[in-house]
């Protein structure tokens, strides 16, 4: 497939979500409802237990990452979630389309709807709380968000394999997954306060590593070596692995007749 | 030259706990289609038609055989052979927020097909299926006619060499399903598309089709031309009189005469050969003193071969 063709396939599954991001109130309510909803309460809590700026803002982070990655990986399962809510996924699977564009496509879709989720709740968070997201500077920023958009791409074509996998009724996994993750990861905690064999799992989630590393900027020391590398290096890892799961669990469909059953 | 060279195909579905439970759905189907011809394959429910389109559209891995599509194998070439061959079935979905322009347009765009190209593109098929005032209507506000005209937009939009049809004309309205027929015919006429396509239909089969396999629990049981099916499965053909009396006693017993039945006040012999046994039996009942009112004489329908065969 030439460069041009690769580049048109991810364009039209951009496009496709994009004028389907638009025309469904649900989808308005993931970008504007929960995130708000999310940041207020946190912030309100955070005022009612006196917390410091510095402890206010660590949870804030918490809750604005967590907004960010939501909003993200349900983008980037839409990718097969689309289809399978209308069955049409024989017909995305009998064009000459590969996972990499189907991906791809429903990520950058992603990463545009859940950069107008942060500005939003980074607004709110400085009006409101006088939380400011760019105390840490431009390029601290922008790591922490490229960390956001790699764990809801490693999380939502992960979700993309195991609807594949398990057909609809793994649906929940799709609105499940991304919380435990969170939970791991420490949204509202540094990992030292889980206990053992937990926090073990949480060295192996890479936003573990990218919250550990913009918060060192409001008064956290860092609890890693090198965070930045170490997240980027597990993203890449994982989202390799999960793209060969997406892959194998569609070459499953075709032989066990799922990728029909799906479409029936 | 061959389109499509199927031979022993197997195909098993498995469910349950650990796959234990076995629905066998194709038990070595071996099936040759000729470029720019029209396939029928027909047969009663869960005899197969499906599962076996399926595996030549790629969306389905045999378990064993050998299936060469347009001289590609399905299974080890399939990402090649995706782009020269396209599906429309009788029972079509799409995202249900997407406006008809923007479908196929959508899957124009997968297939390679960008700016003025594509707009042209989907402006052609736009008008071929006669959906010009729906281009920007959403899919979900479609009525199940313009539904099935928009899968058929869609299955044209890579200008396939190789169009597999399930059920073209499943729950249409007769005048919109013979528009539906004349289009699929038009497009083997003028396009030369290869056309293999699924029905329930029996005079969609016998207009559309050069040929028919037939499919019942995972076999092919019989395979020709229309013509051929009725005659390979000694149908007869029938020779319906109106006569003076109605009623003729000896009819069933004359020779060469299958059965017999009054309907309507016609009786209905069907015979083993018309052209021989129409002067004999007309001979014989003027002998008789029976005036004869009224002859016609007609092939068997392919319904009634699909009845035989599905017996």
């Amino acid at each position: 497939m030439s460069w041009r063709n690769e580049l048109l396939a991810v364009w039209a599954v951009t496009l496709r979500n994009a004028l389907m991001g638009a025309r469904n109130v649900f989808f308005f309510f993931e970008l504007l409802f929960w995130p708000v909803v999310g940041v207020l309460s946190i912030g309100l809590m955070s005022r009612f237990l006196e917390l410091t700026p510095a402890q206010a803002s660590f949870v804030l982070v918490g809750t604005i990452a967590l907004s960010v990655i939501n909003v993200c990986q349900l983008e980037v399962a839409y990718a097969v979630l689309l289809d399978v809510w209308s069955k049409s996924l024989k017909h995305q699977f009998l064009a000459p389309i590969g996972i990499r564009h189907l991906t791809l496509g429903s990520w950058v879709v992603g990463m545009v709807r859940s950069s107008v989720v942060f500005l939003l709740l980074a607004a709110l968070g400085w009006w409101a709380f006088d939380f400011e997201v760019l105390r840490p500077g431009w390029l601290a920023l922008a790591t922490f968000l490229l960390g956001c958009f790699l764990t809801a791409w490693v999380v939502g074509v992960a979700v993309c394999a195991l609807i594949t996998l398990f057909g609809n009724r793994a649906e929940a996994f799709a609105w499940a997954t991304v919380n435990l993750v969170l939970v791991l990861a420490g949204i509202y905690y540094p990992v030292s306060v889980l206990p053992g064999w937990i926090a073990a799992i949480a060295r192996a989630i890479p936003l573990t590593y990218f919250l550990d590393a913009y918060r060192s900027y409001y008064g956290f020391p860092s609890e890693f070596a090198a965070p930045v590398a170490t997240g980027l290096a597990l993203s890449v890892l994982y989202g390799a692995l999960a793209h060969w799961a997406f892959l194998a669990a569609i070459q499953r469909a075709r032989r066990t007749g799922l990728l029909l059953k799906m479409s029936e | 030259m061959l389109a499509i060279d199927a031979r022993d195909v197997e195909k098993t579905f498995r469910s349950g706990w650990f796959g234990r439970r076995e629905t066998p759905a194709l038990r070595g189907v071996s099936l040759t289609v000729e470029r720019g011809s029209i396939v029928g394959v027909l047969g009663p429910n869960g005899a197969g038609k499906t599962t076996l389109l399926s595996i030549l559209a790629t969306l389905l891995t045999p378990d064993r055989g050998r299936v060469l599509v347009l001289g590609h194998d399905v299974v080890r070439e399939a990402g090649v052979l995706r782009r020269r061959l396209n599906m429309a079935s009788g029972r079509p979905s799409f995202l249900w927020s997407l406006r008809v322009g923007e479908i196929i347009a959508f899957y124009g765009r997968l297939y390679g097909l960008s700016g003025a190209r594509l707009r042209r593109r989907v402006d052609t098929l736009i008008e071929l299926c006669e959906l010009g005032s729906y281009r920007r209507v959403p899919y979900s506000d479609l009525s199940t006619g313009l539904k099935q005209r928009v899968a058929l937009a869609k299955s044209l939009v890579n200008d396939p060499e190789l169009l597999f049809l399930d059920e073209p004309t499943l729950g249409l309205d007769p005048d919109v399903s013979v528009r539906v027929r004349e289009h699929i015919a038009r497009l083997r006429r003028e396009q030369g598309i290869t056309i293999v396509l699924t029905t329930h239909y029996m005079r969609e089969a016998d207009e559309l089709c050069d040929e028919i396999a037939f499919i019942k629990a995972g076999r092919i049981l019989s395979r020709g031309t229309p013509g051929e099916l009725k005659r390979q499965i000694r149908l007869g053909e029938v020779i319906a009189l109106r006569l003076d009396p109605p009623a003729v006693t000896w009819l069933a017993e004359a020779p060469g005469v299958l059965r017999c039945v009054e309907a309507d006040g016609w009786v209905e012999c069907t015979v083993d050969e018309a052209e021989k046994r129409l002067p004999e039996l007309l001979r014989a009942l003027h002998n008789d003193g029976v005036v004869i009112r009224n002859v016609q004489v007609r092939e068997p329908e392919l319904e009634e071969v699909f009845v035989e065969l599905a017996k």
